[in-house]
């Protein structure tokens, strides 16, 4: 059975999952150091565990460890995300009370999302930024498609109630 | 609708029918407006060729570690790596900023790398980085200037007493001893003074005399300075004596008048005395002129 124990192949391993496991921790917390320290842990794991897990099984040990690191979700911090320029780009439409509504919603919606119980903010985002799909999810969490589906269609409910204030 | 079908809506797994039904529902526009933000929402920054490097360094490493027993030699080469530095960052700072300034009775106009327009009223000081200006718009003042900021990225004034921040248009911002005035013009902008932070919409000034503010009402599209006129609105009258000096290059000196009186008025830029007898008159002061010099004296009747 191959391992991951070869140092390029160790190497192609980190480089492909370690930004996932960062995104993951750091929507959990929303603390980046924590997510820093989160990948050197998870691979340190996998690294000492190296001749028992074969490449294609090295994404999930990863982020199962990544996972177990840090049960106890006690206070996230707010999950500080950039966002984009507004994707309706219309030059005629370019007001400054226009950019600042943009402002506003961007700060309500970073707001509904720190509302959000962490394991749909988690999902949401997980699907939103990292492009995931569900059933990705589902074998990243250790749980069904159904369940991840469950989270994401609860989670665009609450936002959009928290941000259209009903 | 079948269970969590704003999931499968968001995959793209609704039936035509449903997603006709989802499209002409009340909520649709929310949801719509949620998913075209989240896309565009980032995580942050993630080197991953450093955290690789990081790993290796402090989990992979086999080569024993080795101890240097000159350690004279290693002074020697990080005493040069200093000097280099020094030496460069001193150019380098020097490089950095384009500076303007305006004297007594002048006026000047810049025009910055992204054709924003800024106009320097008299006895103003400005410094930016044309360098650096694609990634950073901020521009100190010391004095008084009039914006008009190019749409694009946040545009920043800073001053001693606070900071203006824009996105995209006219204003003014006046920062000398004593009085921090933004006026804004047009669009809207952000003035940052002793931790808060004002929002400013068109037509609206924010002053601040001596730490205590103030409202205002500013008429026009621009400062009346621009078109050669000071106009004050409730400011006492050592400012506009202050202003006086700026725009005529003369010295103002007062006797027996209380100089904290508010004044309400304007006068001309370009005619001294015309200037003069628009200060008086209002205040009830008189005034006598000797070349540079103008003295303001208590007077009760109006020149």
């Amino acid at each position: 059975m191959s391992n991951v124990c070869e140092d390029h192949i160790f190497s192609e391993v980190f480089k492909a999952h370690s930004k996932t496991v960062f995104n993951y921790i750091f929507y959990k917390f929303g603390n980046e150091e924590k997510a820093h320290d989160a990948v050197q842990e998870a691979f340190v794991k996998l690294w000492e565990n190296c001749a028992k897990v074969s490449p294609e099984k090295a994404k999930s040990f990863v982020y199962t460890v990544a996972n177990n690191l840090y049960l106890n979700v006690i206070k996230a911090e707010k999950v500080r995300l950039k966002h984009a320029d507004s994707l309706v780009r219309d030059r005629t439409n370019e007001s400054p009370e226009f950019l600042m509504e943009e402002k506003e919603y961007q700060k309500k919606l970073d707001n509904a999302l720190h509302a959000l119980p962490e394991n749909q903010r988690t999902t949401f985002l997980l699907n939103r930024i990292d492009g995931k799909k569900y059933a990705e999810i589902a074998e990243m969490e250790g749980v069904s498609v159904k369940a991840i589906e469950k989270r994401m269609h609860l989670a665009l409910k609450s936002l959009r109630e928290h941000i259209d204030g009903i | 609708m079948q269970e969590n079908y704003l999931a499968k809506w968001l995959s793209g797994e609704l039936s035509e029918q449903e997603l006709q039904e989802f499209e002409a529902s009340e909520a649709y526009a929310s949801f719509q407006k949620l998913k075209e933000a989240s896309s565009g929402l980032q995580a942050p920054d993630f080197d991953v060729d450093q955290a690789l490097l990081r790993f290796k360094e402090e989990h992979m490493a086999k080569a024993p570690k080795v101890i240097s027993l000159n350690p004279f030699r290693k002074f020697l080469r990080v005493a040069a790596v200093i000097a280099i530095l020094l030496t460069g960052s001193y150019f380098y700072i020097n490089s950095l900023n384009e500076k303007v300034t305006t004297g007594f009775a002048e006026r000047s106009e810049v025009i910055l790398p992204d054709n924003s327009e800024l106009f320097l009223n008299a006895d103003s000081r400005i410094s930016y980085s044309e360098k650096n200006w694609d990634n950073q718009r901020n521009i100190k003042l010391d004095g008084e200037a009039f914006f008009k900021v190019a749409k694009g990225k946040k545009f920043t004034v800073s001053t001693e007493q606070g900071t203006v921040t824009v996105l995209g248009t006219q204003f003014n911002v006046e920062n000398r001893k004593g009085i921090f005035e933004v006026t804004c013009y047009e669009g809207l902008v952000s003035v940052t003074h002793n931790g808060k932070e004002i929002k400013l919409p068109a037509g609206n000034s924010y002053v601040v005399i001596n730490g205590k503010q103030v409202t205002g009402t500013p008429k026009g599209t621009q400062p009346s300075w621009m078109n050669n006129e000071s106009s004050f609105e409730s400011i006492p009258l050592k400012y506009v004596f202050a202003e006086l000096e700026r725009q005529f290059d003369v010295q103002v000196n007062t006797e027996n008048i209380n100089t904290d009186l508010l004044f309400t008025g304007s006068f001309n830029n370009t005619d001294l005395n015309m200037a003069l007898k628009s200060i008086s008159t209002p205040s009830q002061t008189r005034y006598k002129v000797e070349g540079d010099n103008v003295l303001f004296y208590a007077g009760n009747t109006p020149q």
